[in-house]
C-alpha cells in the first residue's frame, strides 16, 4: 500500500484506492468530465466549419488542461497572422499518447466509460478537419486580399478628388489673393498653380489655408495677420499675458497675497466668538466704537431703581447742576457734598 | 502687590478698558495704592490674576485719579470693586446694601475665584444681576450712607 495521489481530489491517500468508491470522488469526477466534454463538444463542431481568423493576441492566446494527460495545451492554432480556432485542442486530441492517457485515467479513477468516446477524437476526424481547414485558409486569404483591393481603391479616388479641388481652387483664388493684398502667401501660390499637376503634397494643405481665408461667402471673416514679433506666440513658447506683471499696479501692491497676520489673527477671535452663547451679556457691544469725554458706561447706581439710563441721567443732572453753583456766587451755603 | 496689576490713571484709559476688554469679566478695583485694606485686595487679585486670564481681566484705579467715576459709581468705601461684561455692568447680591460692587476685601483667594467664576457664568447666560456665592459671614460689614439730604 504506497502512497497514491488522486489527481481529482487533488489529494494523497495511504489507504488504496477505496476512496475512489465514495460520494466525494465521484461527484468531483463528474464535474471534471462534464467541464473537459464540454471543451470538446465545442471543438467538434468546429471540425466541419474551422474558424480562421486574423490573429488577435489578447482573445487567441488561451490554454487549456487535458485532465488525462495531466498537461497544458495551446487552444488555438497560429502561425503570427491568423488563428485557426480549437486548432490546438483537436491536434492534441488526435494523438496515440492522448488516448492511452485517457484510457488509463479512466480505469485508474473508476470514470463512467461511457462518457470515455465523447472525449476522444478519432484521427479520421482530425483528417477531416485538416482538409476543411486548408480549404478555410484558402478562402480567408481571398476575403483578405478583396478587402485590400477595397481600401485601395478607396484611397485613390480620395487622392484623385483632391487633386481635382486643388485644381478648381487655385484658378479662381489667384485674384482673390492679389485683391487682399499684403499676403505672404499670394505669390508662392500663383507660382505653385501652374506646376501643380506634379505636385502633389503640397496640394491638401494649401487648399485647406486658403479655404479658411476664402472670404465671407465660407462663413469666415478675416481679421488680419496677428504679428507677434515683440512678444512671442504661444507657438513660440512666450509667457501668457496673464503671468506677466501688470504695469499699471506693479510696486503698489507688492507680492503679497491673502490676509495679513492681523486680519488673520482677527478673524480667529471671531470664530471663537461665533461659538460663545448668543444670549450672552453685551453680545451686541460694539467694543470698537469711539465715543467722546463724557461718555458714561451703564451703570446702575446705588440710590436708583429703574433703568440704568435714568441713572446716567441723573448723573449727568447732578454734575451739570454742581458745575453752575461752582460758577455761580461762591457764598452760596447750599452745597452738594461730593462722595469721598 | 499691585505692582503686578496694571493701572489706570485716567478716564480714557478706564473707558478704554470697559469697551475693550471683550468676552472676558472686567475687574476694577477703586482705592488707593497705600491704604491697607487695598494692600490685601491687591495681593489676592494679583495671585489670582493668572488663574483668571481666560476669564478675567484684573486692573487697578486710583480714585482720586477718576474722580468722575468716583461719584458715578457711588465709591464712598475703599477698596471697593466693579464688574463688567463686555461694556454691561454686573450687579452681584452679597448680602450687603450694596450690589452695585464688592465692598472691602475678600476672605481668601478662594472666594474671589468663586465669585469671578460665578460671574462668568452669569453674563453667559445672559443674567445682569448674581447672587454672589460667598458665604455673607465673610463679606465686610458697612453702612450705607445717604445721599444727600
Amino acid at each position: 500500500m504506497g502512497a497514491f495521489h488522486c489527481a481529482v481530489c487533488r489529494q494523497t491517500f495511504f489507504c488504496g484506492k477505496k476512496h475512489i468508491f465514495g460520494k466525494s470522488h465521484q461527484s468531483r469526477l463528474k464535474v471534471v468530465i462534464l467541464k473537459f466534454i464540454e471543451k470538446v463538444k465545442e471543438a467538434r463542431r468546429t471540425i466541419k466549419t474551422p474558424q480562421v481568423e486574423r490573429f488577435d493576441g489578447t482573445q487567441h492566446g488561451g490554454t487549456f488542461w487535458c485532465y488525462c494527460c495531466g498537461i497544458e495545451m495551446e487552444k488555438n492554432v497560429t502561425n503570427g497572422n491568423v488563428v485557426v480556432l480549437h486548432g490546438g485542442l483537436l491536434e492534441h486530441m488526435a494523438t496515440p499518447e492522448h488516448k492511452k492517457n485517457t484510457q488509463r485515467f479512466w480505469w485508474e479513477y473508476k470514470a463512467d466509460p461511457k462518457l470515455m468516446d465523447k472525449v476522444l477524437i478519432t484521427t479520421e476526424a482530425t483528417d477531416r478537419f485538416k482538409v476543411e481547414v486548408d480549404k478555410a485558409l484558402a478562402s480567408y486569404v481571398e476575403k483578405e486580399d478583396t478587402i485590400l483591393l477595397q481600401h485601395t481603391h478607396m484611397i485613390q479616388c480620395q487622392e484623385r478628388h483632391r487633386l481635382e479641388v486643388l485644381q478648381s481652387f487655385t484658378e479662381p483664388e489667384v485674384e482673390q489673393e492679389l485683391s487682399n493684398g499684403g499676403q505672404s502667401q499670394g505669390t508662392p501660390v500663383e507660382q505653385a498653380a501652374r506646376p501643380l499637376g506634379s505636385k502633389e503634397r503640397a496640394g491638401p494643405s494649401r487648399v485647406n489655408a486658403k479655404a479658411d481665408g476664402a472670404g465671407p461667402g465660407k462663413g469666415l471673416t478675416f481679421i488680419g495677420h496677428q504679428d507677434p514679433s515683440n512678444d512671442g506666440n504661444v507657438h513660440t513658447g512666450a509667457l501668457p499675458p496673464w503671468l506677466q506683471g501688470d504695469p499699471l499696479k506693479e510696486g503698489s501692491e507688492g507680492a503679497e497675497v491673502g490676509p495679513s497676520l492681523q486680519d488673520f489673527l482677527k478673524h480667529k477671535e471671531q470664530e471663537k466668538v461665533k461659538k460663545l452663547p448668543p444670549n450672552r451679556v453685551g453680545a451686541n457691544f460694539d467694543h470698537s466704537s469711539q465715543t467722546n469725554a463724557d461718555w458714561l458706561p451703564s451703570f446702575g447706581r446705588v440710590w436708583n431703581s429703574g433703568r440704568r439710563w435714568q441713572s446716567r441721567n441723573q448723573f449727568r443732572e447732578e454734575e451739570g447742576k454742581k458745575k453752575r453753583e461752582k460758577q455761580g456766587e461762591s457764598g452760596d451755603s447750599k452745597r452738594m457734598k461730593p462722595n469721598p | 502687590m499691585s505692582l503686578f496689576l496694571p493701572k489706570l490713571s485716567s478716564k480714557e484709559e478706564v473707558d478704554g478698558a470697559i469697551k475693550g476688554v471683550a468676552e472676558k469679566v472686567l475687574v476694577l478695583r477703586f482705592g488707593r495704592d497705600e491704604d491697607s485694606s487695598c494692600l490685601q485686595l491687591d495681593e489676592i487679585l494679583s495671585k489670582t490674576a493668572h488663574n483668571l486670564s481666560n476669564m478675567a481681566s484684573i486692573y487697578i484705579v486710583d480714585v482720586d485719579k477718576v474722580p468722575v467715576y468716583t461719584r458715578y459709581f457711588d465709591i464712598s468705601y475703599i477698596p471697593s470693586t466693579v464688574f463688567f461684561f463686555n461694556g454691561q455692568h454686573m450687579k452681584v447680591d452679597y448680602g450687603s446694601p450694596d450690589h452695585t460692587k464688592f465692598v472691602g476685601s475678600f476672605k481668601t483667594k478662594e472666594d474671589f475665584l468663586d465669585l469671578v467664576e460665578v460671574i462668568y457664568r452669569g453674563a453667559m447666560r445672559g443674567k445682569m444681576m448674581i447672587k454672589s456665592p460667598i458665604d455673607p459671614q465673610n463679606i465686610p460689614k458697612f453702612d450705607l450712607l445717604y445721599h444727600g439730604i
